[in-house]
């Protein structure tokens, strides 16, 4: 039986200026199970990002009702989204938003430092070697982001992710700045991730890439064109 | 020269749109230019300017050193006999002048001014090679012992005197009965020495044998004033020290004979000083120079990292700009020299502004400061002033267009014209930003505990209480205008009138005899019977309603009666300072003490102490010590009263000169003063300092306030991305305002300690110089403007960060509101 990790009741978002008010969601059900792949894809500003955003707690909905894990996380105050997002979600950004100051160890390691648990230093250092290694980064360890390829950032940028033991992924883009190569290697370790149980959300306006999902989703509008069509696994 | 005419022209259309850009940088440039080049006017003048005499490296005051029995400086001011031996001694100088310095009412004139006059001898002129704006100096016909009745007017004196009239040669000048011929008017342009106070300008000038010292004074090496000085032109080869020696010996045996018979003075002797006019006339105003111009660099340096951040700002704004004007084929230098003439417009437009911002303040130092700092009379926008100015606008016209250019890679302008804008911006190198902070945080911390502890002292003088009230109290002097005097008995009589005359005005609540609480105490040698000891307290000579008047509370003993005055009892009455002086347990009713020439006082009170702004103890240099007083009755022929106003009532100089007229027309008012005017005169110098200090306080607060702000915004705006990705991952607010602070604090605490070493620095290696403003007590002070500073700039880390971090984070990533 299927476990709910993500619960989205007719999520809408309203962007309001002066003159204008634009309808950015209208009324989004969308549910995201555990150890699911979901693609969510459609034409530029049909609201795929502002959805992501929504999912991730970056943003708040104008209407509806939005569960993680059962909990209604609706109307969390700014201090209660971040602790929600530090210990169920992992973010991986199109342009992976790596800090150049820090060293790639320290970059993996951020959302331990703001974990409720405060992790003491061995275990923080365990937990990234882990993830590092995952994707294949163990040997960079020392190195600042701008010493790195760009596949290299997004891999480094996806271990941080992992590295709380979110209960989702939620990935914007995650090739969009990438060469084909790259975005390769990079579909790939989320591919290998999924296999072994890691819930993932991603925002791609690749068709290729959506296909790799086992459920996609299209917007159109701020509207799911369609319900989600699950892929059948061979 | 073409093409920077056209950049000048564009500079000016880019600035039109940026008003506020405009505004903020001329605003704060020009105030503070303005300052800097009032205070460096002043200090050039000050510290740089020869005085306007020929010859003035040569022009020497020499001083007259009372030394006691221990070889401690007793006073130093000149008997008026030892004045005019050293005179007429010739010795060490070519020509010397001696002067008397005196207030005075012109009689003669329809308002009856009182007038600063000074009386001198004819050389003073001749040595300061002073102009005529008519008429003639003082000559040999004026010369010691001629007892020719002249006078000069200064030139301000015949404008508003005498509406510059004409004939002023053919008029004459009645002062104290005696009438002078007016012989000449000075020049405008004649600049005074001011030897006897800062500020003092004489109005008239009279001839040295009409000084009002009385005829056994004259003959006396023991009536000692602090108004009389002595000028001269020191013989050529002959140094200041050489002329110490040369003096001291001669001055000193003269005096030891003339107080020969009296043994008080038998261990005492006299130490000739010789000083500069310069150094006379300026004092202790060196330093004062000295430590504004650095209180005013320090606040031209903020502002100038103040405007640096702005100008980077503009720069990150311009960048496209620029990208564009690159990719056309502009050259590195061209792109500098655009951004030169846009800075040259806003330097030259802020230079204008302090140059009228200057002309301003030397009109108000003029008018406020003229107490306190010598020579600000002859301020003006001269070419040092012009000169400094055009260089100023130079060299920072260059200083911020280099500074703006620096962070401009010119190899990666075109890249800019492809970036989508996210992040990928100018930026103000880390290592620029810290530097700037650090400044900022040093400067500000060093001129707020400059101005702190200025402050401090300022504000401690001006609160101590002095002891007795002030309000509703007003002093009356009069002034008696016939020669030969009247006999004491008829001057006695006179002055009962006056004073039943005075009660019955329906203003007056209470009158007694005596001179202003706040002045009026003179020397008195008294020598203590039982052990000999000599002392040299203030004395002062009242009535028995005196105390009561001004609510001096008397502590022990009994207060003099009316026939005290009436009998000329000696008793005497003493302060708890005289007192513990006189004995340890301060208990000295009954005790007898001899003075020279005099029955023995007794002790009938004791008095509780006063603090006068300003008084310095008598042959100690212990200025926070209170000053050991006396007090002895009056003999009724003082023409000084005390005058208890009734409350919201007031008197006018008319109606007391009416009241005068009806009691002996001879008598005129010479001054009537409130003494409430007369302290706030006497704390003239705290009160200007605690403004002074506590505005520039407030504008060092503000423009540091809004410079670490300014950079600290900048900086935390250019984080806006990573601390959205930050957001993302997890971090609360609480963690935001941590990382932010712990990322500042090091530039932050380095410029804390910055400032503490520049101040160690100062305090080790100026300390003799600087040990009245640096001293260890101030330590606490310093923690404290640590702390402020602290407050400051954690606020201003702060303030910038919380639009991010109270707004989601996705706000943040996408770089909308």
């Amino acid at each position: 039986m299927s476990t709910a990790i993500l619960l989205l009741k007719n999520i809408g978002k309203i962007f309001e200026t002066e003159e204008l008010e634009t309808h950015a969601l209208k009324s989004i059900n969308l549910t995201v199970n555990k150890g699911d792949y979901v693609s969510i894809s459609g034409p530029s500003g049909c609201g795929k990002s502002t959805l992501l955003s929504i999912m991730g707690l970056l943003d708040v909905s104008s209407s509806g009702e939005y569960f993680i894990e059962g909990v209604n996380v609706t109307d969390l105050s700014l201090d209660q989204a971040a602790e929600v997002r530090n210990a169920k979600i992992g973010f991986i950004f199109q342009s992976f938003n790596l800090i150049d100051e820090l060293s790639v160890f320290d970059n993996v390691a951020l959302p331990l430092r703001y974990h409720a648990d405060k992790p003491n230093n061995a275990t923080i250092k365990k937990r990234v070697i882990e993830c590092l290694e995952k994707v294949g980064l163990s040997h960079r360890i020392s190195h600042k982001p701008n010493q790195l390829s760009g596949g290299q950032q997004q891999r480094v940028a996806i271990a941080r992710a992992l590295v709380a033991n979110p209960a989702v992924l939620l990935v914007d883009e995650p090739t969009g700045n990438l060469d084909s190569k790259s975005a390769d290697q990079v579909m790939d370790v989320l591919d290998q991730l999924n296999k072994a149980g890691t819930t993932i959300c991603m925002v791609t306006h690749d068709p290729r890439y959506a296909d790799m999902a086992r459920t996609k989703v299209q917007l159109l509008d701020g509207a799911i064109l369609q319900a989600p069509v699950a892929k059948m696994v061979g | 020269m073409h093409l920077f005419a056209y950049q000048l022209k564009q500079a000016f259309l880019s600035l039109k749109q940026k008003p506020g850009f405009v505004f903020s940088i001329v605003s704060t440039m020009g105030i503070t230019l303005g300052a800097l080049l009032c205070v460096l006017t002043l200090a050039y003048l000050l510290l740089i300017e020869p005085l306007p005499y020929p010859e003035q490296d040569r022009l020497f005051v020499a001083e007259h050193k009372v030394l006691g029995d221990k070889k401690e400086t007793k006073t130093v001011a000149y008997s008026y006999a030892g004045l005019v031996h050293l005179y007429q001694s010739k010795a060490a100088f070519e020509q010397a002048a001696i002067m008397y310095y005196d207030q005075d009412v012109i009689l003669s004139h329809l308002n009856q001014p009182l007038v600063n006059t000074t009386y001198t001898t004819p050389e003073l002129h001749q040595l300061l090679a002073s102009t005529m704006a008519t008429g003639q100096m003082f000559t040999a016909s004026e010369a010691l012992d001629t007892n020719n009745p002249v006078a000069m007017l200064s030139y301000n004196t015949w404008q508003q005197k005498y509406d510059g009239s004409a004939d002023i040669l053919e008029q004459k000048i009645n002062i104290r009965g005696v009438s002078y011929r007016i012989v000449g008017v000075l020049a405008e342009g004649f600049v005074e020495p001011e030897l006897a106070e800062i500020g003092r300008e004489t109005q008239v000038w009279l001839p040295w044998d009409y000084n009002q010292t009385d005829q056994v004074s004259r003959k006396s090496f023991l009536s000692i004033k602090g108004n009389f000085k002595f000028l001269g032109q020191l013989k050529k080869g002959l140094s200041k020290s050489q002329a110490q020696q040369l003096l001291t010996p001669l001055v000193s045996k003269r005096w030891q004979e003339g107080v020969a018979d009296m043994e008080f003075f038998k261990a005492w002797s006299i130490e000739m000083r010789v000083r500069s006019v310069k150094d006379v006339m300026l004092g202790e105003s060196e330093s004062i120079a000295v430590m504004l111009l650095a209180g005013v660099i320090g606040l031209v340096l903020i502002a100038c990292a103040n405007i640096s951040n702005l100008f980077l700002a503009r720069t990150a704004e311009k960048q496209r700009q620029m990208a564009i004007q690159a990719a056309i084929g502009a050259t590195k230098k061209q792109l500098f020299k655009a951004m030169l003439a846009e800075t040259s417009l806003l330097m030259l437009m802020s230079i204008i502004l302090a140059l009228i911002l200057a002309k301003g303040g030397f009109y108000l130092m003029q008018q406020y400061l003229g107490a306190v700092l010598p020579r600000v009379n002859e301020l003006s926008l001269n070419r040092i002033t012009l000169s400094c100015a055009a260089l100023t606008t130079i060299i920072l016209a260059l200083f911020f267009a280099k500074l703006s250019t620096r962070i401009i890679n010119y190899r990666e302008l075109n890249a800019s014209l492809q970036s989508s804008g996210k992040g990928s911006g100018l930026r103000v190198s880390t290592k620029t930003r810290q530097v700037l902070i650090a400044s900022q945080v040093a400067l500000a911390t060093l001129l707020v505990f400059a101005n702190f502890s200025l402050l401090k002292d300022a504000v401690k003088t001006i609160n101590t209480p002095i002891g007795f009230t002030t309000n509703n109290i007003s002093t009356l002097t009069l002034n008696f205008s016939s020669t030969p005097l009247s006999s004491e008995e008829e001057v006695i009589a006179i002055m009962a009138e006056i004073i039943e005359k005075l009660k019955t005005l329906p203003q007056v609540e209470a009158i007694a005899h005596g001179s202003s609480p706040l002045d009026g105490f003179g020397i008195k040698l008294l020598t203590k019977l039982d052990d000999n000891e000599g002392h040299s307290p203030y004395l002062k000579r009242i009535d028995h309603r005196y105390f009561k008047l001004i609510e001096q509370p008397l502590l022990q003993g009994e207060n003099f009666t009316k026939l005290d005055s009436r009998d000329n009892n000696y008793s005497m009455i003493v302060n708890q300072a005289f007192a513990k002086q006189l004995t340890p347990d301060g208990d000295v009713v009954g005790m007898r003490l001899v003075s020279i020439n005099e029955p023995e006082f007794k002790i009938i009170g004791i008095v509780k102490d006063i603090a006068i702004p300003g008084d310095t103890p008598f042959g100690s240099d212990d200025v926070a010590a209170p000053i050991p007083r006396a007090y002895v009755p009056d003999n009724l022929d003082d023409n000084n009263f005390i005058l208890k106003i009734k409350a919201g009532q007031s008197i006018s100089r008319q109606q007391l000169g009416k009241l005068l007229a009806e009691v002996d027309a001879r008598y005129s008012v010479f001054s009537f003063k409130s003494a409430n005017d007369m302290l706030t005169q006497s704390l003239f110098t705290q009160i200007t300092t605690a403004v002074t200090t506590t505005v520039l306080t407030l504008i060092t607060f503000f423009l540091a306030g809004i410079g670490l702000y300014g950079i600290l915004s900048y900086s935390t705006q250019m984080r806006r991305f990573e601390i959205g990705t930050r957001m993302a991952i997890g971090a609360k607010r609480g963690d935001l305002i941590l990382l932010i602070i712990k990322d500042n604090a090091k530039p932050i605490i380095s410029g804390l300690l910055l400032s503490l070493v520049i101040l160690l620095s100062v305090y080790f290696f100026f300390s003799v110089d600087l040990s009245t403003y640096i001293t260890l007590q101030l330590a606490p002070l310093f923690v404290a403007t640590l702390l402020l500073i602290s407050t400051l700039s954690l606020l201003a880390c702060y303030l910038p960060l919380r639009r991010f971090i109270n707004s989601p984070a996705i706000s943040n990533l996408q770089g909308s509101e």
